[in-house]
């Protein structure tokens, strides 16, 4: 067993990663290319500091990310060959693999081991060419001009060329065949230049083009298919084996039963894959793939986040890695406004006017007695970092360790039974049982939320597990009193911001009946600019400023009882060597991964 | 028995459009849109529309129904609106293998330890070996299957690693590969079914044993084995067949809590998927197939009769 965080870094390993990140800020604001020239942002690979920059002005700039990894790999003893059966925990089927209709982590976690974006990032989180060899950026940051690598094939034997990239590009910017239509929004044309060099030409600079929108995996619209593979086989059948310029090629998907993938021999990179094969087999129950991984069936976990519970008895098991790193994404549990009881019709105030409306005395008394630390003990077996806002520890620069005692959220019972006692509900006495809405998967740790609120506030709260399909509906309806979710989310602030915490956000209520909620769970006149305008700045210590400030605003209001962030575990048997090269929280790279 | 026959088909036929209405409308009644969870990442009002258009999902439901019924009665199931959209008759082909090995090998154990048991149990009424019989049935019945599954689970495969723990390997692949996947799941359902099928054996047995031309043979001088299992077991398996056929018909579909601990992606497997996503051409071609098993279980288990007793022929 061996658990790697940040602890395992040497000081000299601490002092570098301070030096970088130190350096990664110190530029011109006003600069489109955040800060780099023309000669740092080409490639075809960009130095380790234009990479912090340019991550940092993403979002992706994550310090637990860049930690030399510490411990837990053996590299010494890798040799070529041999079959690899993974489990995919948490999953029934990989119901596609075509990155046009990708929206679970499980199924691009796959997808990355088949087909190739035009960039990608690197054992060392540096972003560098995948099917790019290079590119040239001019000076105004919004032309990119890309140099294809030569000689690559697809799986089918197709040859790889320009023409595929924009008929990658055409294909994802249609709504109708793509759901990731709208990361392409600031493309403004994409024209090819001959074979092997295309162009693309923004709209605006962004800061993320390089390393999200043309990344392989968390971009998935310029993740590039095959022509003329979709031609024969179809969509549907592209979706179950897609034919890629990835290190593996997919032999056999069976619905349900797995993806079996063979080395490609032809892929550009002849050190790469080391294995010879690899099986995935999806595993929707916890206790089956505890005793798949013991038993030798599996030998290693990807997918969706291994069960709390499995955790600990993993790192007792000898012959068991489990690698445990900072995830992305934050987990909150969200209160209806519209709720008789905790109702707030206008956030467009100071805090210390909705101090006088019961509806937020409830809210924030709610806030105040949810007890983190316990609910991580209880519903997440201690593994994860106690929530105040969306902005987590894997977002690095933008995370604010000082707002767990700032904000209004801080646990403190005794405040929290004073509000609701001011709210005319003392110990509880006269308030409703509330419905706390959840998955099925999810009743136990919404179990644990109901205790604690019972515990320290005297309410009763009735969990109403319903499947996700219902689930959604009704929160998109705010057909809801409380409801327990998140975001598995990606490494930009954008990401818990956008997504969630301003008016116009896609899951705020997006169905509801307008004429009767004019929004959905929360609305902040002041958050929705500063989140607006957070998202054009290139300065990183102003957008830094702009997004902590939102965060405590967002806390403070109590736009949801903001839970925990998640930690990224990957287990794999002490035989696998995964390499540090591959180890990106939320993805599983098997090219470089080998069985000693 | 063409003319039996003929009538119980068509009666089986309108049976299975029944259900596949009832389905179909009762689908699209409860709560929950799959194109809104499908996009529920994606955030854009706009595609949910283009695709409910697209897949047609927009229009009255009649239409929609109409559809279905005229495409399926020339065996087009449609495809899965999830994900690739794969034909659903293809999923259907390749669950029903898995299904039916998990069955039929489960069968074959349920049998094997039942019928020994319960006519142990019945010729040795309040012995040792009865309350044996009777106690170990008892417990099979008690035990949930999926528990029972993740004992054997982490028994042989966990610990003692004789045999693999989860996922389903085509027969076409080797005989042995495919049949060491299949035990551990065909154990865990097998045994709650054979607990069953021990029961109805002893005390249809017991009620076959006290009958008057039982005495009578006995006292005609045949000897014990002739006695059993000429006379008393054929009349006694008449109810037993009956179990047993809406047994088999409900293993083929109703196995999805072991196909889930098992990583066997089944019909019933297919069928809760489907439920959950409302995956509506999925779970309606799935129920189809699965109705249509159940009728012509039936209708296999009617023909036994008349096999087992040509006075039940007689008299229909």
């Amino acid at each position: 067993m061996s658990i790697k965080t940040l602890d395992g870094l040497t000081l000299i390993e601490r002092a570098e990663l301070e030096r970088e990140l130190a350096s990664a800020y110190d530029f011109d604001s006003k600069d489109p290319l955040f800060g780099l020239s023309k000669h740092d942002m080409s490639g075809p690979h960009m130095s380790r500091r234009s990479i912090l920059r340019l991550m940092a002005a993403a979002g992706t700039l994550t310090a637990t990310n860049m930690i030399p990894m510490a411990a837990g790999f053996n590299d010494s003893e890798a040799v070529s060959g041999g079959t690899l059966t993974c489990g995919w925990a948490g999953v029934g089927q990989i119901v596609t693999l075509d990155p046009a209709q990708i929206n679970q982590v499980v199924q691009f976690q796959i997808m990355s081991n088949v087909l190739s974006g035009l960039m990608h990032i690197n054992p060392d989180l540096v972003g560098e060419g995948d099917l790019a060899e290079s590119w040239e950026i001019d000076s105004s940051g919004t032309d990119y001009l890309f140099t294809l690598r030569s000689g690559v094939t697809f799986h089918n034997g197709d040859k790889f060329d320009a023409d595929d990239v924009l008929f990658t590009y055409n294909r994802s910017k249609d709504s109708t065949k793509s759901i990731h239509s709208r990361v392409l929004a600031n493309v403004n044309d994409v024209e090819k230049v001959n074979d092997l060099q295309v162009r693309f030409k923004l709209d605006k600079p962004q800061a993320s083009f390089l390393t999200k929108t043309l990344e392989r995996s968390s971009g998935r619209a310029m993740t590039i298919v095959c022509r003329g593979a979709l031609e024969s086989m179809g969509e549907s059948q592209y979706g179950l084996t897609p034919v890629g310029t990835g290190p593996f090629k997919i032999i056999e998907h069976q619905l349900g039963q797995g993806v079996e993938m063979d080395k490609f021999a032809d892929y550009y990179d002849p050190e790469r894959p080391k294995l010879d094969k690899v099986i995935i087999k999806p595993i929707s129950d916890a206790e089956p793939l505890a005793a798949a991984i013991e038993s030798g069936d599996i030998q290693l976990i990807g997918g969706n986040p291994i069960a709390a519970e499995l955790v600990d008895r993993f790192v007792a098991n000898p012959d068991l890695v489990v690698d445990e790193v900072a995830g992305p994404g934050f987990q909150s549990i969200w209160i209806n406004p519209w709720h008789e009881h905790m109702k707030v019709s206008d956030f467009n105030k100071p805090v210390s006017e909705l101090m006088k409306e019961k509806g937020f005395m409830v809210r924030l008394a709610f806030a105040k007695a949810m007890d983190r630390d316990r609910y991580l003990k209880q519903a997440q077996f201690g593994r994860g970092t106690p929530a105040h806002g969306t902005i987590n520890p894997a977002m690095g620069f933008y995370f604010d360790e000082t707002l767990a005692e700032t904000s209004n959220q801080k646990f403190d019972v005794t405040e929290a039974q004073r509000l609701m006692a001011a709210a005319g509900y003392p110990g509880g006495e006269g308030f409703p049982t509330l419905k706390l809405t959840t998955t099925p998967s999810g009743r136990r740790e919404a179990t644990v939320v109901a205790d604690i609120f019972k515990r320290n506030l005297g309410v009763k709260i009735q969990i109403e597990a319903k499947e996700w399909s219902v689930n959604v509906e009704e929160f998109d309806t705010m057909k809801w009193d409380l409801r327990r979710s998140g975001s598995g989310g990606d490494f930009d602030p954008d990401d818990g911001i956008v997504d969630w915490m301003q008016t116009e956000s896609k899951f705020n209520g997006r169905n509801r009946d307008k004429s009767i909620y004019p929004f959905g769970y929360f609305s902040d006149k002041e958050a929705d600019e500063l989140i607006a305008e957070q998202s054009t700045e290139a300065d990183l210590e102003k957008r830094r400023a702009l997004v902590r400030k939102v965060d405590k605003i967002t806390s403070d209001k109590v736009a949801s009882i903001f839970l925990f962030h998640p930690a990224n575990i990957l287990v794999h048997h002490i035989s696998v060597n995964f390499p540090k090269q591959s180890r990106i929280p939320g993805l599983v790279d098997l090219d470089r991964v080998t069985i000693s | 028995m063409s003319r039996f026959l003929v009538r119980r088909i068509f009666g089986a036929l309108i049976v299975m459009f029944a259900v596949a209405t009832l389905v179909f409308i009762m689908l699209r009644l409860v709560p929950g849109d799959p194109i809104a969870a499908m996009l529920y990442d994606a955030g854009d009002p706009d595609a949910v529309d283009e695709i409910r258009t697209k897949l047609g999902l927009d229009r009255p439901m009649y239409v929609q129904y109409g559809k279905w019924l005229w495409n399926a009665v020339q065996g087009d199931f449609g495809r899965s609106i999830y994900g690739s959209r794969v034909e659903v008759s293809r999923l259907l082909m390749e669950a029903l293998p898995r299904t039916l090995s998990l069955a039929s090998l489960s069968f074959i154990i349920a049998m094997v330890i039942a019928v020994p048991a319960g006519l142990i149990a019945a010729t040795r009424r309040n012995s040792r070996a009865d309350y044996a019989v009777t106690f170990v049935a008892f417990l099979g019945l008690s035990m949930p299957d999926f528990w029972l599954a993740i004992l054997l689970i982490i028994a042989f495969a966990a610990n003692l690693h004789w045999l693999p723990a989860i996922g389903y390997v085509p027969l076409a692949k080797g005989f042995w590969p495919w049949l060491s996947h299949l035990i551990l799941p065909a154990l865990a359902v097998g045994t709650a079914f054979s607990a069953i099928v021990a029961r109805m054996i002893r005390s249809s047995m017991l009620e076959v044993l006290n009958t008057e031309y039982m005495r009578v043979a006995r006292s005609k001088g045949l000897s014990e084995r002739t006695l059993i299992m000429t006379h008393a077991l054929p009349n006694a398996l008449i109810p037993v067949v009956t179990v047993i056929g809406i047994a088999f018909a409900l293993l083929m579909s109703g196995t999805v809590v072991v196909e889930n601990v098992f990583a066997i992606k089944g019909l019933g497997r297919l069928l809760i998927q489907g439920i959950l996503n409302r995956d509506y051409p999925v779970v309606q071609g799935t129920i189809l197939v699965v109705s249509a098993i159940f009728v012509f279980s039936n209708l296999l288990v009617d023909v036994l009769y008349s096999i087992i007793d040509p006075r039940i022929r007689l008299q229909s």
